[in-house]
């Protein structure tokens, strides 16, 4: 544990740049959104910046990759196949509780499985994390009954807290411990351990007052739709609503499907892009077999597959926590007004019933 | 920081996002969250939007061909062979397809180009006239050629009307909007043939029948008339013309209007007593690809003029554009009778002033709409100029095969420059600046985002280039110049400019002296005249079906759209989703009702033919709740239908998202 001042703090991310593309929260001035972007400049980086509007995951899984290029030689029956993604070490500075928790999610979905994800390892096994401990939630945040905040518990190599006049830094990795002895900072003891416990549990109380946009008792609800006793008359007033635009998958931070596609080019014979990029459960064409067979046709049976992915303990038995991280993104962007926050309020209101 | 705030362009809606790039090339996409129209949202399309700017799909050089195919050409020759192939023949017989989705800078300038250097006035847009059957009627009321409200109030709306139109779907922020307007406590009533997802979202669902749509309006209107529940005094001050509509209400008995319509009294009664009281109340209809024809659209305006809804806060009368540039395109003078902002060609005051402008005599010959040309087998048309053309399905294929002399101009490749003998290539709109006007008047400045591939003019410059090939030279040495002399032109964007659009979320027209911030809605108390009932006819041949051709079929279009979109092409997920239902129906379907399908004998996907008076066609059954017992719905995007089925039927077909058509179904 170490103590760096708020004024020094910008020099973590100018130390990684020296080796690292270094990723962070930075407010876009001409709307005010904030984006978590790579840093061109580190000095943009903000720590105090509002949760991005953008899932972090977009580092490790952008919305559009070139996976890999292929050439196919007709006449001598040969194909070239190249990887094509990008791999250079990445630094994520100041990455939010939440967000670290959808990437673990991301991890043993692509890494802990059968089979390894090489793209996805690719662009993880450099990276270095910092997460910044929320002292206060945003107005969307639902953390707390995610237990996904707002404090990170494991997964990071840094942590940062902010003390008031100086940051705490914890170290969660031997890569961490490392660069941090590096800095040359003044160590820090159990008085600074002791007042960030203080300012977590400010942090939490503050949920009532401040994050009024979102409830969700997300524990109430997993034994039901574990077990699949949810109405199928819930689940069609939830379907009726979906748009069917798929926004929902994209800004969480735990969704990990994707679609494949070879994109030929016309200016080349026999050559293609593999792109893959995000893909959504709310699309029909989604679960649609060749053939023309859907298991999950109406869209009401694919919102049922969304929820049970964020809400069942089958799923969380996968990732090792449940597959909702709390950071209210979904409710931000759905036309249907029913984000995970609104969806768990449906079940509950039946299960209350 | 890699995030670049733009404007969606697929649909009208007009959201706001922003477009990341990578090495020169479009890579990803996100909402903007401050956007005052889209907040934070967008629909499949707009969250792939990405995929299609990416597109190797593209037109990258000029083609040229005489006979045999194409080759490629320098810009210089290809200009140069566009430009001796249309002087070859008088104006009348030129043409110009323009595009609602080109930016209004380049709309601006194809329609001067057409003007002042071809001396034609054979211009207009390249979608058929339902936005401008709205204009039309909005402009005689009000004197405001634009939706009346404003997306920004749908959420303070008492009543929201939704007439025929697939609003989620279409246009899913608006549909958005309004279902957020429905949660909020508003009384959301859709008027619809076929149950869509609004309809299910609404308090009411009023299911009519096909073809019914101006009847179940009379209705409403014809309630209000006679319970009293409009106000004579705001009748007296602020409106005239009320009799020509009156008169209509007389024309039916109550009882024939609830047979014809298919609606029972106390529906009619709830919802025009609801209408009525409401403080504030918005309509929403299709104005798209072919929106309803321009007399429904004309008992719809009355009747939210008759119940005091126009021009207060959360009111308004609202066509939904459907193309992201369909607005702009009437407001930059895509028309053989308008300049721009809806001034007429006739009149002489505004002719004298373009003439002052261009330093030319404008064409004194009226123009003729493209699209009647090539329908008219004795049109003069032999040489036509089609840009960005957007469907898949080419309509009119044949005429436009027998004219001497086509060139296309677009970013991407396209079917119809199949049918060209030269092909010009352009930026797509991430390449330049450029405006756009979303469905409620809002004009949005996207900036330029990657550089053009080498040799490619963005469209203002090709156009230039154009002109000057031509002997007439343009000086605009950059691309706000041209808004600039849209501004000097046209009173509504008289307050315009690049500088002023930068970093913002667009104005809404009219901009200028007196609203300098721009227009939210139109506003009574600003308007400065009556407002005018509009002059509807008082016939009603709503289609009925008999025991030869029991059922009624709906053909429904704008909805559809996206379906055969030649954009939509390109993408990889949108594609997907708008054909899926194209692979579960290749040859298309009719969608009928479960009871429908039991009494024919069939069941979802098998064989049916489909007899009408003119003709048949084979398609699969779709079952489904969607439809009434002896309805049917068939959408307008496969070819065969088209090109076969509907030939029989161009009457009908004029008569826009209303088409209906008497048909027999039977088991094949």
């Amino acid at each position: 544990m170490f103590l760096i001042k708020k004024s020094d703090v910008g020099k973590i991310a100018e130390e990684l740049a020296r080796d690292h593309q270094v990723y962070g929260p930075m407010i876009e001035k001409g709307s005010g959104q904030t984006f978590f972007d790579r840093a061109d400049d580190v000095s943009e980086i903000s720590l105090s910046a509002p949760i991005p509007s953008n899932p972090p995951k977009s580092v490790v899984f952008p919305q559009m990759e070139r996976v890999l290029a292929y050439e196919y030689d007709r006449p001598k029956n040969s194909v070239k196949i190249e990887p094509d993604y990008k791999v250079e070490p990445k630094a994520l500075v100041g990455l939010r509780p939440c967000d670290l928790a959808g990437m673990l999610c991301l991890d043993r979905f692509f890494m802990g499985q059968e089979f390894v994800d090489e793209v996805y390892l690719a662009h993880r096994k450099k990276m270095f994390i910092v997460t910044n401990t929320c002292v206060a939630p945003f107005k969307q945040c639902f953390c707390v009954c995610t237990d996904s905040g707002p404090a990170a518990s494991e997964g990071y190599d840094l942590n940062l807290t902010d003390l008031g006049d100086e940051f705490l830094v914890e170290t969660g990795s031997e890569k961490g411990a490392v660069f941090a002895a590096g800095l040359g900072l003044a160590a820090a003891d159990d008085s600074h351990l002791a007042r960030k416990k203080k300012i977590v549990d400010k942090s939490i109380s503050l949920f009532e007052d401040i994050a009024v946009d979102s409830k969700a008792w997300i524990s109430r609800v997993m034994n039901r739709v574990t077990t699949g006793f949810v109405k199928e008359e819930v689940w069609e007033y939830i379907g009726d609503q979906c748009f069917e635009c798929g926004a929902c998958s994209f800004v969480c931070p735990s969704c990990s499907c994707f679609n494949i596609a070879d994109v030929t080019n016309p200016e080349c014979e026999g050559c293609a892009d593999r792109l893959r990029s995000w893909d959504s459960c709310s699309y029909e064409g989604y679960s649609r077999m060749a053939g023309g067979h859907n298991p999950r046709k109406p869209v009401e049976d694919r919102r049922n597959k969304r929820f049970f992915c964020k809400l069942s303990y089958s799923q969380m038995k996968k990732y090792l926590r449940p597959g909702c991280v709390g950071c209210g993104r979904c409710a931000w962007v759905c036309p249907g007004d029913i984000g995970l926050p609104n969806v768990v309020t449906y079940v509950r209101r039946e299960i209350t019933r | 920081m890699n995030q670049k705030p733009g404007v969606c362009t697929f649909c009208g809606t007009g959201c706001g996002h922003f477009i990341g790039v990578e090495n020169n090339r479009i890579a990803r996409v996100y909402p903007s969250q401050n956007h005052p129209v889209s907040k934070g949202r967008l629909c499949v399309r707009g969250w792939n939007i990405h995929e299609l700017l990416d597109t190797p799909d593209r037109i990258k050089k000029p083609l040229i061909r005489s006979d045999g195919p194409f080759v490629e050409a320098s810009c210089d020759e290809a200009v140069g062979r566009l430009i001796d192939s249309l002087k070859k023949y008088p104006p009348e017989s030129i043409g110009f397809l323009a595009s609602p989705r080109s930016s209004n800078e380049e709309q601006y300038l194809l329609m001067k180009l057409a003007r002042s250097v071809f001396g034609t006035n054979n211009i207009c847009l390249d979608s058929e006239s339902g936005h401008r059957a709205s204009l039309n009627v909005l402009h005689a009321g009000t004197g405001m050629a634009g939706m009346l409200g404003s997306i920004e109030e749908i959420r303070g709306a008492e009543f929201i009307l939704v007439v025929g139109i697939d609003i989620t779907r279409q246009n899913p922020i608006i549909g958005s909007e309004i279902h957020m307007a429905a949660r909020a406590g508003a009384m959301v009533v859709t008027m619809d043939s076929r149950r869509t997802q609004i309809a299910r979202l609404s308090k009411k669902f009023l299911q009519v029948r096909p073809g019914a749509n101006k009847l179940a309006v009379l209705a409403l209107a014809k309630t209000i008339y006679e319970e009293n529940l409009h106000d004579p005094s705001f009748l007296e001050a602020h409106t005239e013309g009320f009799e020509g509509f009156r008169r209509a209400f007389g024309k039916l008995s109550e009882n024939e209007l609830y047979e014809k319509t298919g609606l029972k009294a106390d529906e009619i009664k709830t919802v025009a007593r609801h209408l009525a009281r409401a403080k504030s109340a918005m309509v929403f209809f299709s104005s798209g690809i072919s929106g309803l024809d321009e007399d429904t659209i004309g008992y719809i305006y009355n009747l939210f003029l008759l119940a005091g809804k126009i021009g207060k806060e959360g009111c308004g009368v609202n066509p939904i554009a459907g193309l992201n540039n369909l607005q702009g395109g009437y407001d930059m003078g895509l028309a053989p009778d308008l300049l721009t902002g809806f001034q007429p060609l006739a009149d002489a005051a505004t002719a004298k002033k373009f003439e002052k402008e261009w330093g030319t005599a404008l064409p004194s010959s009226p123009g003729k709409p493209i699209y009647r040309s090539l329908a008219d087998q004795a049109s003069e048309l032999k040489a036509l100029v089609v840009v960005d053309h957007d469907e898949g399905i080419v309509r009119y294929a044949d005429a436009i095969k027998k004219l001497d002399f086509v060139a296309y101009i677009g970013a991407f490749k396209n079917p119809f420059a199949e049918y060209a003998h030269v092909v010009l290539p352009i930026a797509t709109y991430v390449q330049e600046d450029a405006t756009f006007t979303n469905a409620e008047r809002r004009i949005q400045l996207s900036t330029k985002k990657i550089e053009p591939e080498d040799g490619l003019l963005p469209g203002w410059k090709l156009y230039s280039m154009i002109a000057a090939k031509a002997g007439r030279a343009w000086k605009y040495a950059k691309v706000s110049e041209v808004m600039d002399e849209i501004a000097r032109l046209t009173p509504a964007y008289a307050g315009v400019t690049h500088a002023k659009l930068a970093g913002g979320f667009g104005l809404q027209w009219p901009v200028d002296d007196k609203n300098p911030g721009g227009t939210r809605r139109f506003d009574l108390a600003k308007a400065g005249r009556k407002l005018a009932f509009y002059g509807v006819s008082d016939v009603f041949e709503a289609p009925s079906a008999d025991d030869r051709f029991p059922f009624l079929l709906m053909v429904g279009k704008a909805q559809h759209f996206w379906h055969q979109n030649n954009l939509m092409k390109k993408t990889h997920i949108p594609m997907r989703e708008y054909n899926a239902t194209l692979m579960d129906y290749p040859e298309g379907y009719v969608e009928i009702c479960p009871q429908s399908a039991k009494e024919i004998g069939v069941r979802d996907r098998w064989p049916v033919r489909v007899v009408s008076p003119h003709g048949e066609m084979r398609v699969s059954a779709r079952v489904s709740d969607d439809v009434s017992p002896n309805t049917a719905y068939a959408p307008y995007f496969v070819q065969e239908m088209i090109s076969r089925f509907l030939l029989g039927h161009t009457e009908v077909l004029r008569q826009g998202e209303d088409a209906t058509i008497p048909v027999r179904i039977e088991k094949v």
